[in-house]
């Protein structure tokens, strides 16, 4: 299979005044197009500096990066911009919807970049809110959403392009976890129905549910393999807020909310379950 | 290319949606701003507008003299503040008119006038500062003056310095309103004159009315008014020879007065060549004025908007770094912002324009200036004020496009 993203020896050091701070020490990295992969690590390992870069919206100090086999850093402004509109659909941490326009209207904003008159954009743009089930808020302004709403609205406006590339930086660190388990089912079907799909997490229990996990620590990738294992080893020593009390860290299975097919029912079987 | 063309088409309307968007959304500073730029393009209409009107009225009036009348008198009409010069000169008398009247061959008509100013009196009704002039029959074709009723002066009337005036419009309407002036008497001065014809209507210039003159025979006004002052001499040239005609005065003056040929002419020979170049000189320095003032203010005007533009994007830092990360161009989000201050100078200048006209407006009805507005001028204002915005705009504008996505969207 070839790789949709290839990192190859990429670092990012920033320079404040004369300090150095080396966000990411020689990352070399592949993920295949179809793959849903995690990225985790400690705050500050370089997570949301890697993600940038694969977004095409920071460029790597060094190294080089393939994205479809093409190398981004030879790419003119323009054709960067263009990348980031047709290939990639990126999900920030902070929602970054715009305050004044509707959910609608925010869903519609990367169509208005690729040219598509004001009919195709409201028709796509609706069914993309459709699929993040928020038909019924199509004209509220954020500050009107929840966090939730808001991070699916945000979801939507990344998935309205059909990018071959999700991005999603911490979608869920800002969401309670009953959300949050909403919002990773909704990247599941996702990735159920073929998108490749990279996802940060501070939570080891999404993490380990994901196929692929990928652990950064001080910019460097110090883990790489399936999520379950990835994500739960070093984490393990960690209080969690959904180990509970009294369980050992040690209990893996604690985590293991089920073998990620997740073609759940959207009223969620939570309550049942108990 | 069709692609392209749309996608242009799409950014540069969601651009003005945004444009417009922003500056309803803080009106308070929209309207602000605009001021600075309206207040700018009205000082410049308004100027423009008043001046132009003058332009036009007083070209009418110099024109109305004829291109080949000249007109000689001790003193330049028109002194570049350079009068201490002339203050000594010589009156201009009867000798000069005869010496024009017998040794003149490029002249077609030599006229002489006398001027004061006094009231005219019917009984207990008076109209005061009349200009009084004292001439001869021949002034009518000089000065183009035409007779509504009754005659003009004759020579008879003039060789006899008969006790006769002819009355502008204004003077005859404002003393007999019921139309019975001919044949009627006024008080000039300590005499009695007998109306022999009014004149028509010649309307005003510059608040000044035309109308208001009472006409005598030159020695009748020698005798009640005296000649200190001495004669202006209004001399029209045949046809074509204007230049002739105006060396050809001034050689009969200087032999009649015995000037030596060192001296200067102690006379001048007014042309309305010279007079109208004089003027177009005039306002020509009050457009610079105007000009200059104008652009300061649009300066300032410019200042503002690029200040307003300037807190524009910081504020909207966040939202450039989402619309850059969504496949926004750099040249896309300069748009938006120079469609923001186009948005704003044009308002202003719109604003500005109606105020200017406005302004000039209320200038022509409370001051006697005849404001005039160019189509030109408006066009040119409006034209300004968009210009400065998009100067202006354009250094924000660049500094919204070049962020970078990462930093605009970290942007707190
Ligand atoms: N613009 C910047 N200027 C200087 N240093 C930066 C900048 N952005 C990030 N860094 C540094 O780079 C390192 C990696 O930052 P990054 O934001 O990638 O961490 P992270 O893994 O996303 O952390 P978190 O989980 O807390 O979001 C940190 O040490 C951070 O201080
Ligand atoms: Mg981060």
């Amino acid at each position: 299979m070839s790789a949709l993203i290839h990192l190859d020896n990429v670092t990012k050091t920033y320079t404040l005044g004369a300090e150095e701070v080396h966000a990411l020490r020689s990352i070399t990295l592949s993920i295949n197009a179809g793959e849903f992969c995690a990225i985790v690590g400690q705050s500050g390992s370089g997570k949301s500096t890697m993600m940038n870069v694969l977004g095409c919206l920071d460029v790597p100090t060094s190294g080089r990066y393939l994205l479809n086999g093409s190398d981004v850093g030879t790419l003119s402004d323009d054709q960067l911009a263009d990348l980031r509109n047709v290939e990639i659909g990126f999900v920030f941490q902070t929602f970054q919807l715009l305050p004044r326009a509707s959910a609608l209207e925010n869903v519609e904003l990367p169509l208005v970049y690729r040219g598509l008159p004001a009919r195709d954009r409201r028709d796509r743009a609706q069914a993309a809110l459709a699929r993040v089930g928020l038909a019924d808020r199509m004209t509220h302004k954020p500050n009107e959403l929840s966090g939730g709403q808001r991070q699916r609205v945000a979801i939507a406006r990344a998935l309205v392009t059909d990018p071959s590339l999700l991005l999603a930086d911490e979608p869920t660190g800002n969401l309670d976890s009953a959300t949050g388990e909403e919002i990773i089912r909704l990247f599941s079907e996702l990735h159920n129905a073929g998108n490749t799909i990279v996802l940060v997490t501070h939570a080891p229990e999404l993490a380990a549910r994901c196929p692929r996990a990928v652990r950064l620590m001080d910019g460097r990738v110090t883990d790489d393999g399936p999520g379950a294992r990835v994500a739960l080893v070093p984490t393990a020593k960690l209080p969690s807020p959904l180990t509970g009390e009294g369980q050992g860290g040690g209990d893996v299975a604690a985590f293991d909310l089920g073998p990620p097919t997740l073609a759940l029912p959207r009223k969620g079987g939570r309550g049942n379950a108990a | 290319m069709l692609r392209k063309l749309r996608r242009a088409f799409v950014e540069l309307s969601e651009s003005s949606r945004q444009a417009f968007g922003a500056l309803r959304t803080h009106r308070l500073r929209t309207v602000l701003t605009a001021l600075g730029i309206a207040v700018g393009v009205a000082t410049v209409i308004a100027i423009a507008a008043v001046i132009s009107g003058l332009n036009s009225s007083f070209t009418q009036q110099v024109e109305a003299l004829g291109p080949h009348s000249l007109f000689i008198s001790p003193r330049p009409m028109i002194s570049r503040g350079d009068w201490w010069n002339y203050r000594n000169r010589p009156a201009v008398g009867w000798g000069e008119l005869r010496a024009l009247r017998e040794n003149a061959t490029h002249l077609a008509l030599v006229v002489p006038s006398a001027r004061t100013h006094g009231s005219v009196r019917r009984g207990d009704e008076h109209v005061d500062d009349v200009e009084i002039i004292g001439t001869e029959s021949e002034y009518a074709t000089a000065s183009n003056l035409r007779i509504q009723q009754g005659r003009f002066l004759t020579d008879v009337d003039t060789a006899a310095s008969r006790n006769v005036v002819v009355l502008g419009a204004d003077l005859g309407e404002m003393l007999f309103p019921s139309g019975d002036a001919l044949g009627n008497r006024v008080k000039i001065g300590a005499q009695h004159y007998e109306i022999i014809g009014l004149l028509e209507r010649r309307g005003a210039i510059m608040g000044k009315s035309l109308d208001a003159i009472a006409l005598m025979p030159a020695l009748t006004f020698a005798r009640g008014f005296g000649l200190h002052r001495g004669l202006t001499i209004a001399a029209v040239a045949k046809q074509d020879e204007v230049n002739e005609a105006e060396d050809e005065i001034i050689g009969i003056l200087r032999r009649y007065r015995k000037l030596p040929p060192e001296v200067a002419d102690n006379f001048a020979v007014n042309r309305q060549e010279a007079l109208l170049s004089f003027y177009k000189e005039m306002t020509g320095g009050l457009y610079a004025v105007a000009f200059g003032v104008g652009l300061i203010s649009l300066v300032v005007g410019g200042i503002g908007i690029m200040n307003i533009l300037l807190v524009s994007v910081k504020e909207r830092t966040r939202e450039i770094g989402v619309r850059r990360a969504l496949g926004a161009r750099r040249r896309t989000i300069l748009g938006q912002f120079l469609l923001e201050a186009l948005a704003l100078s044009s308002l202003g200048g719109f604003f500005g324009t109606a105020l200017g006209l406005f302004a000039a407006q209320v200038a022509s009805w409370l001051t006697p200036l005849a404001a005039r507005a160019a189509p030109s001028v408006v066009l040119l204002g409006v034209l300004f004020s968009a210009s400065v915005g998009v100067i202006f705009g354009a250094w924000p504008a660049w500094n919204a496009a070049r962020l970078l996505p990462v930093e605009a969207l970290r942007y707190e």
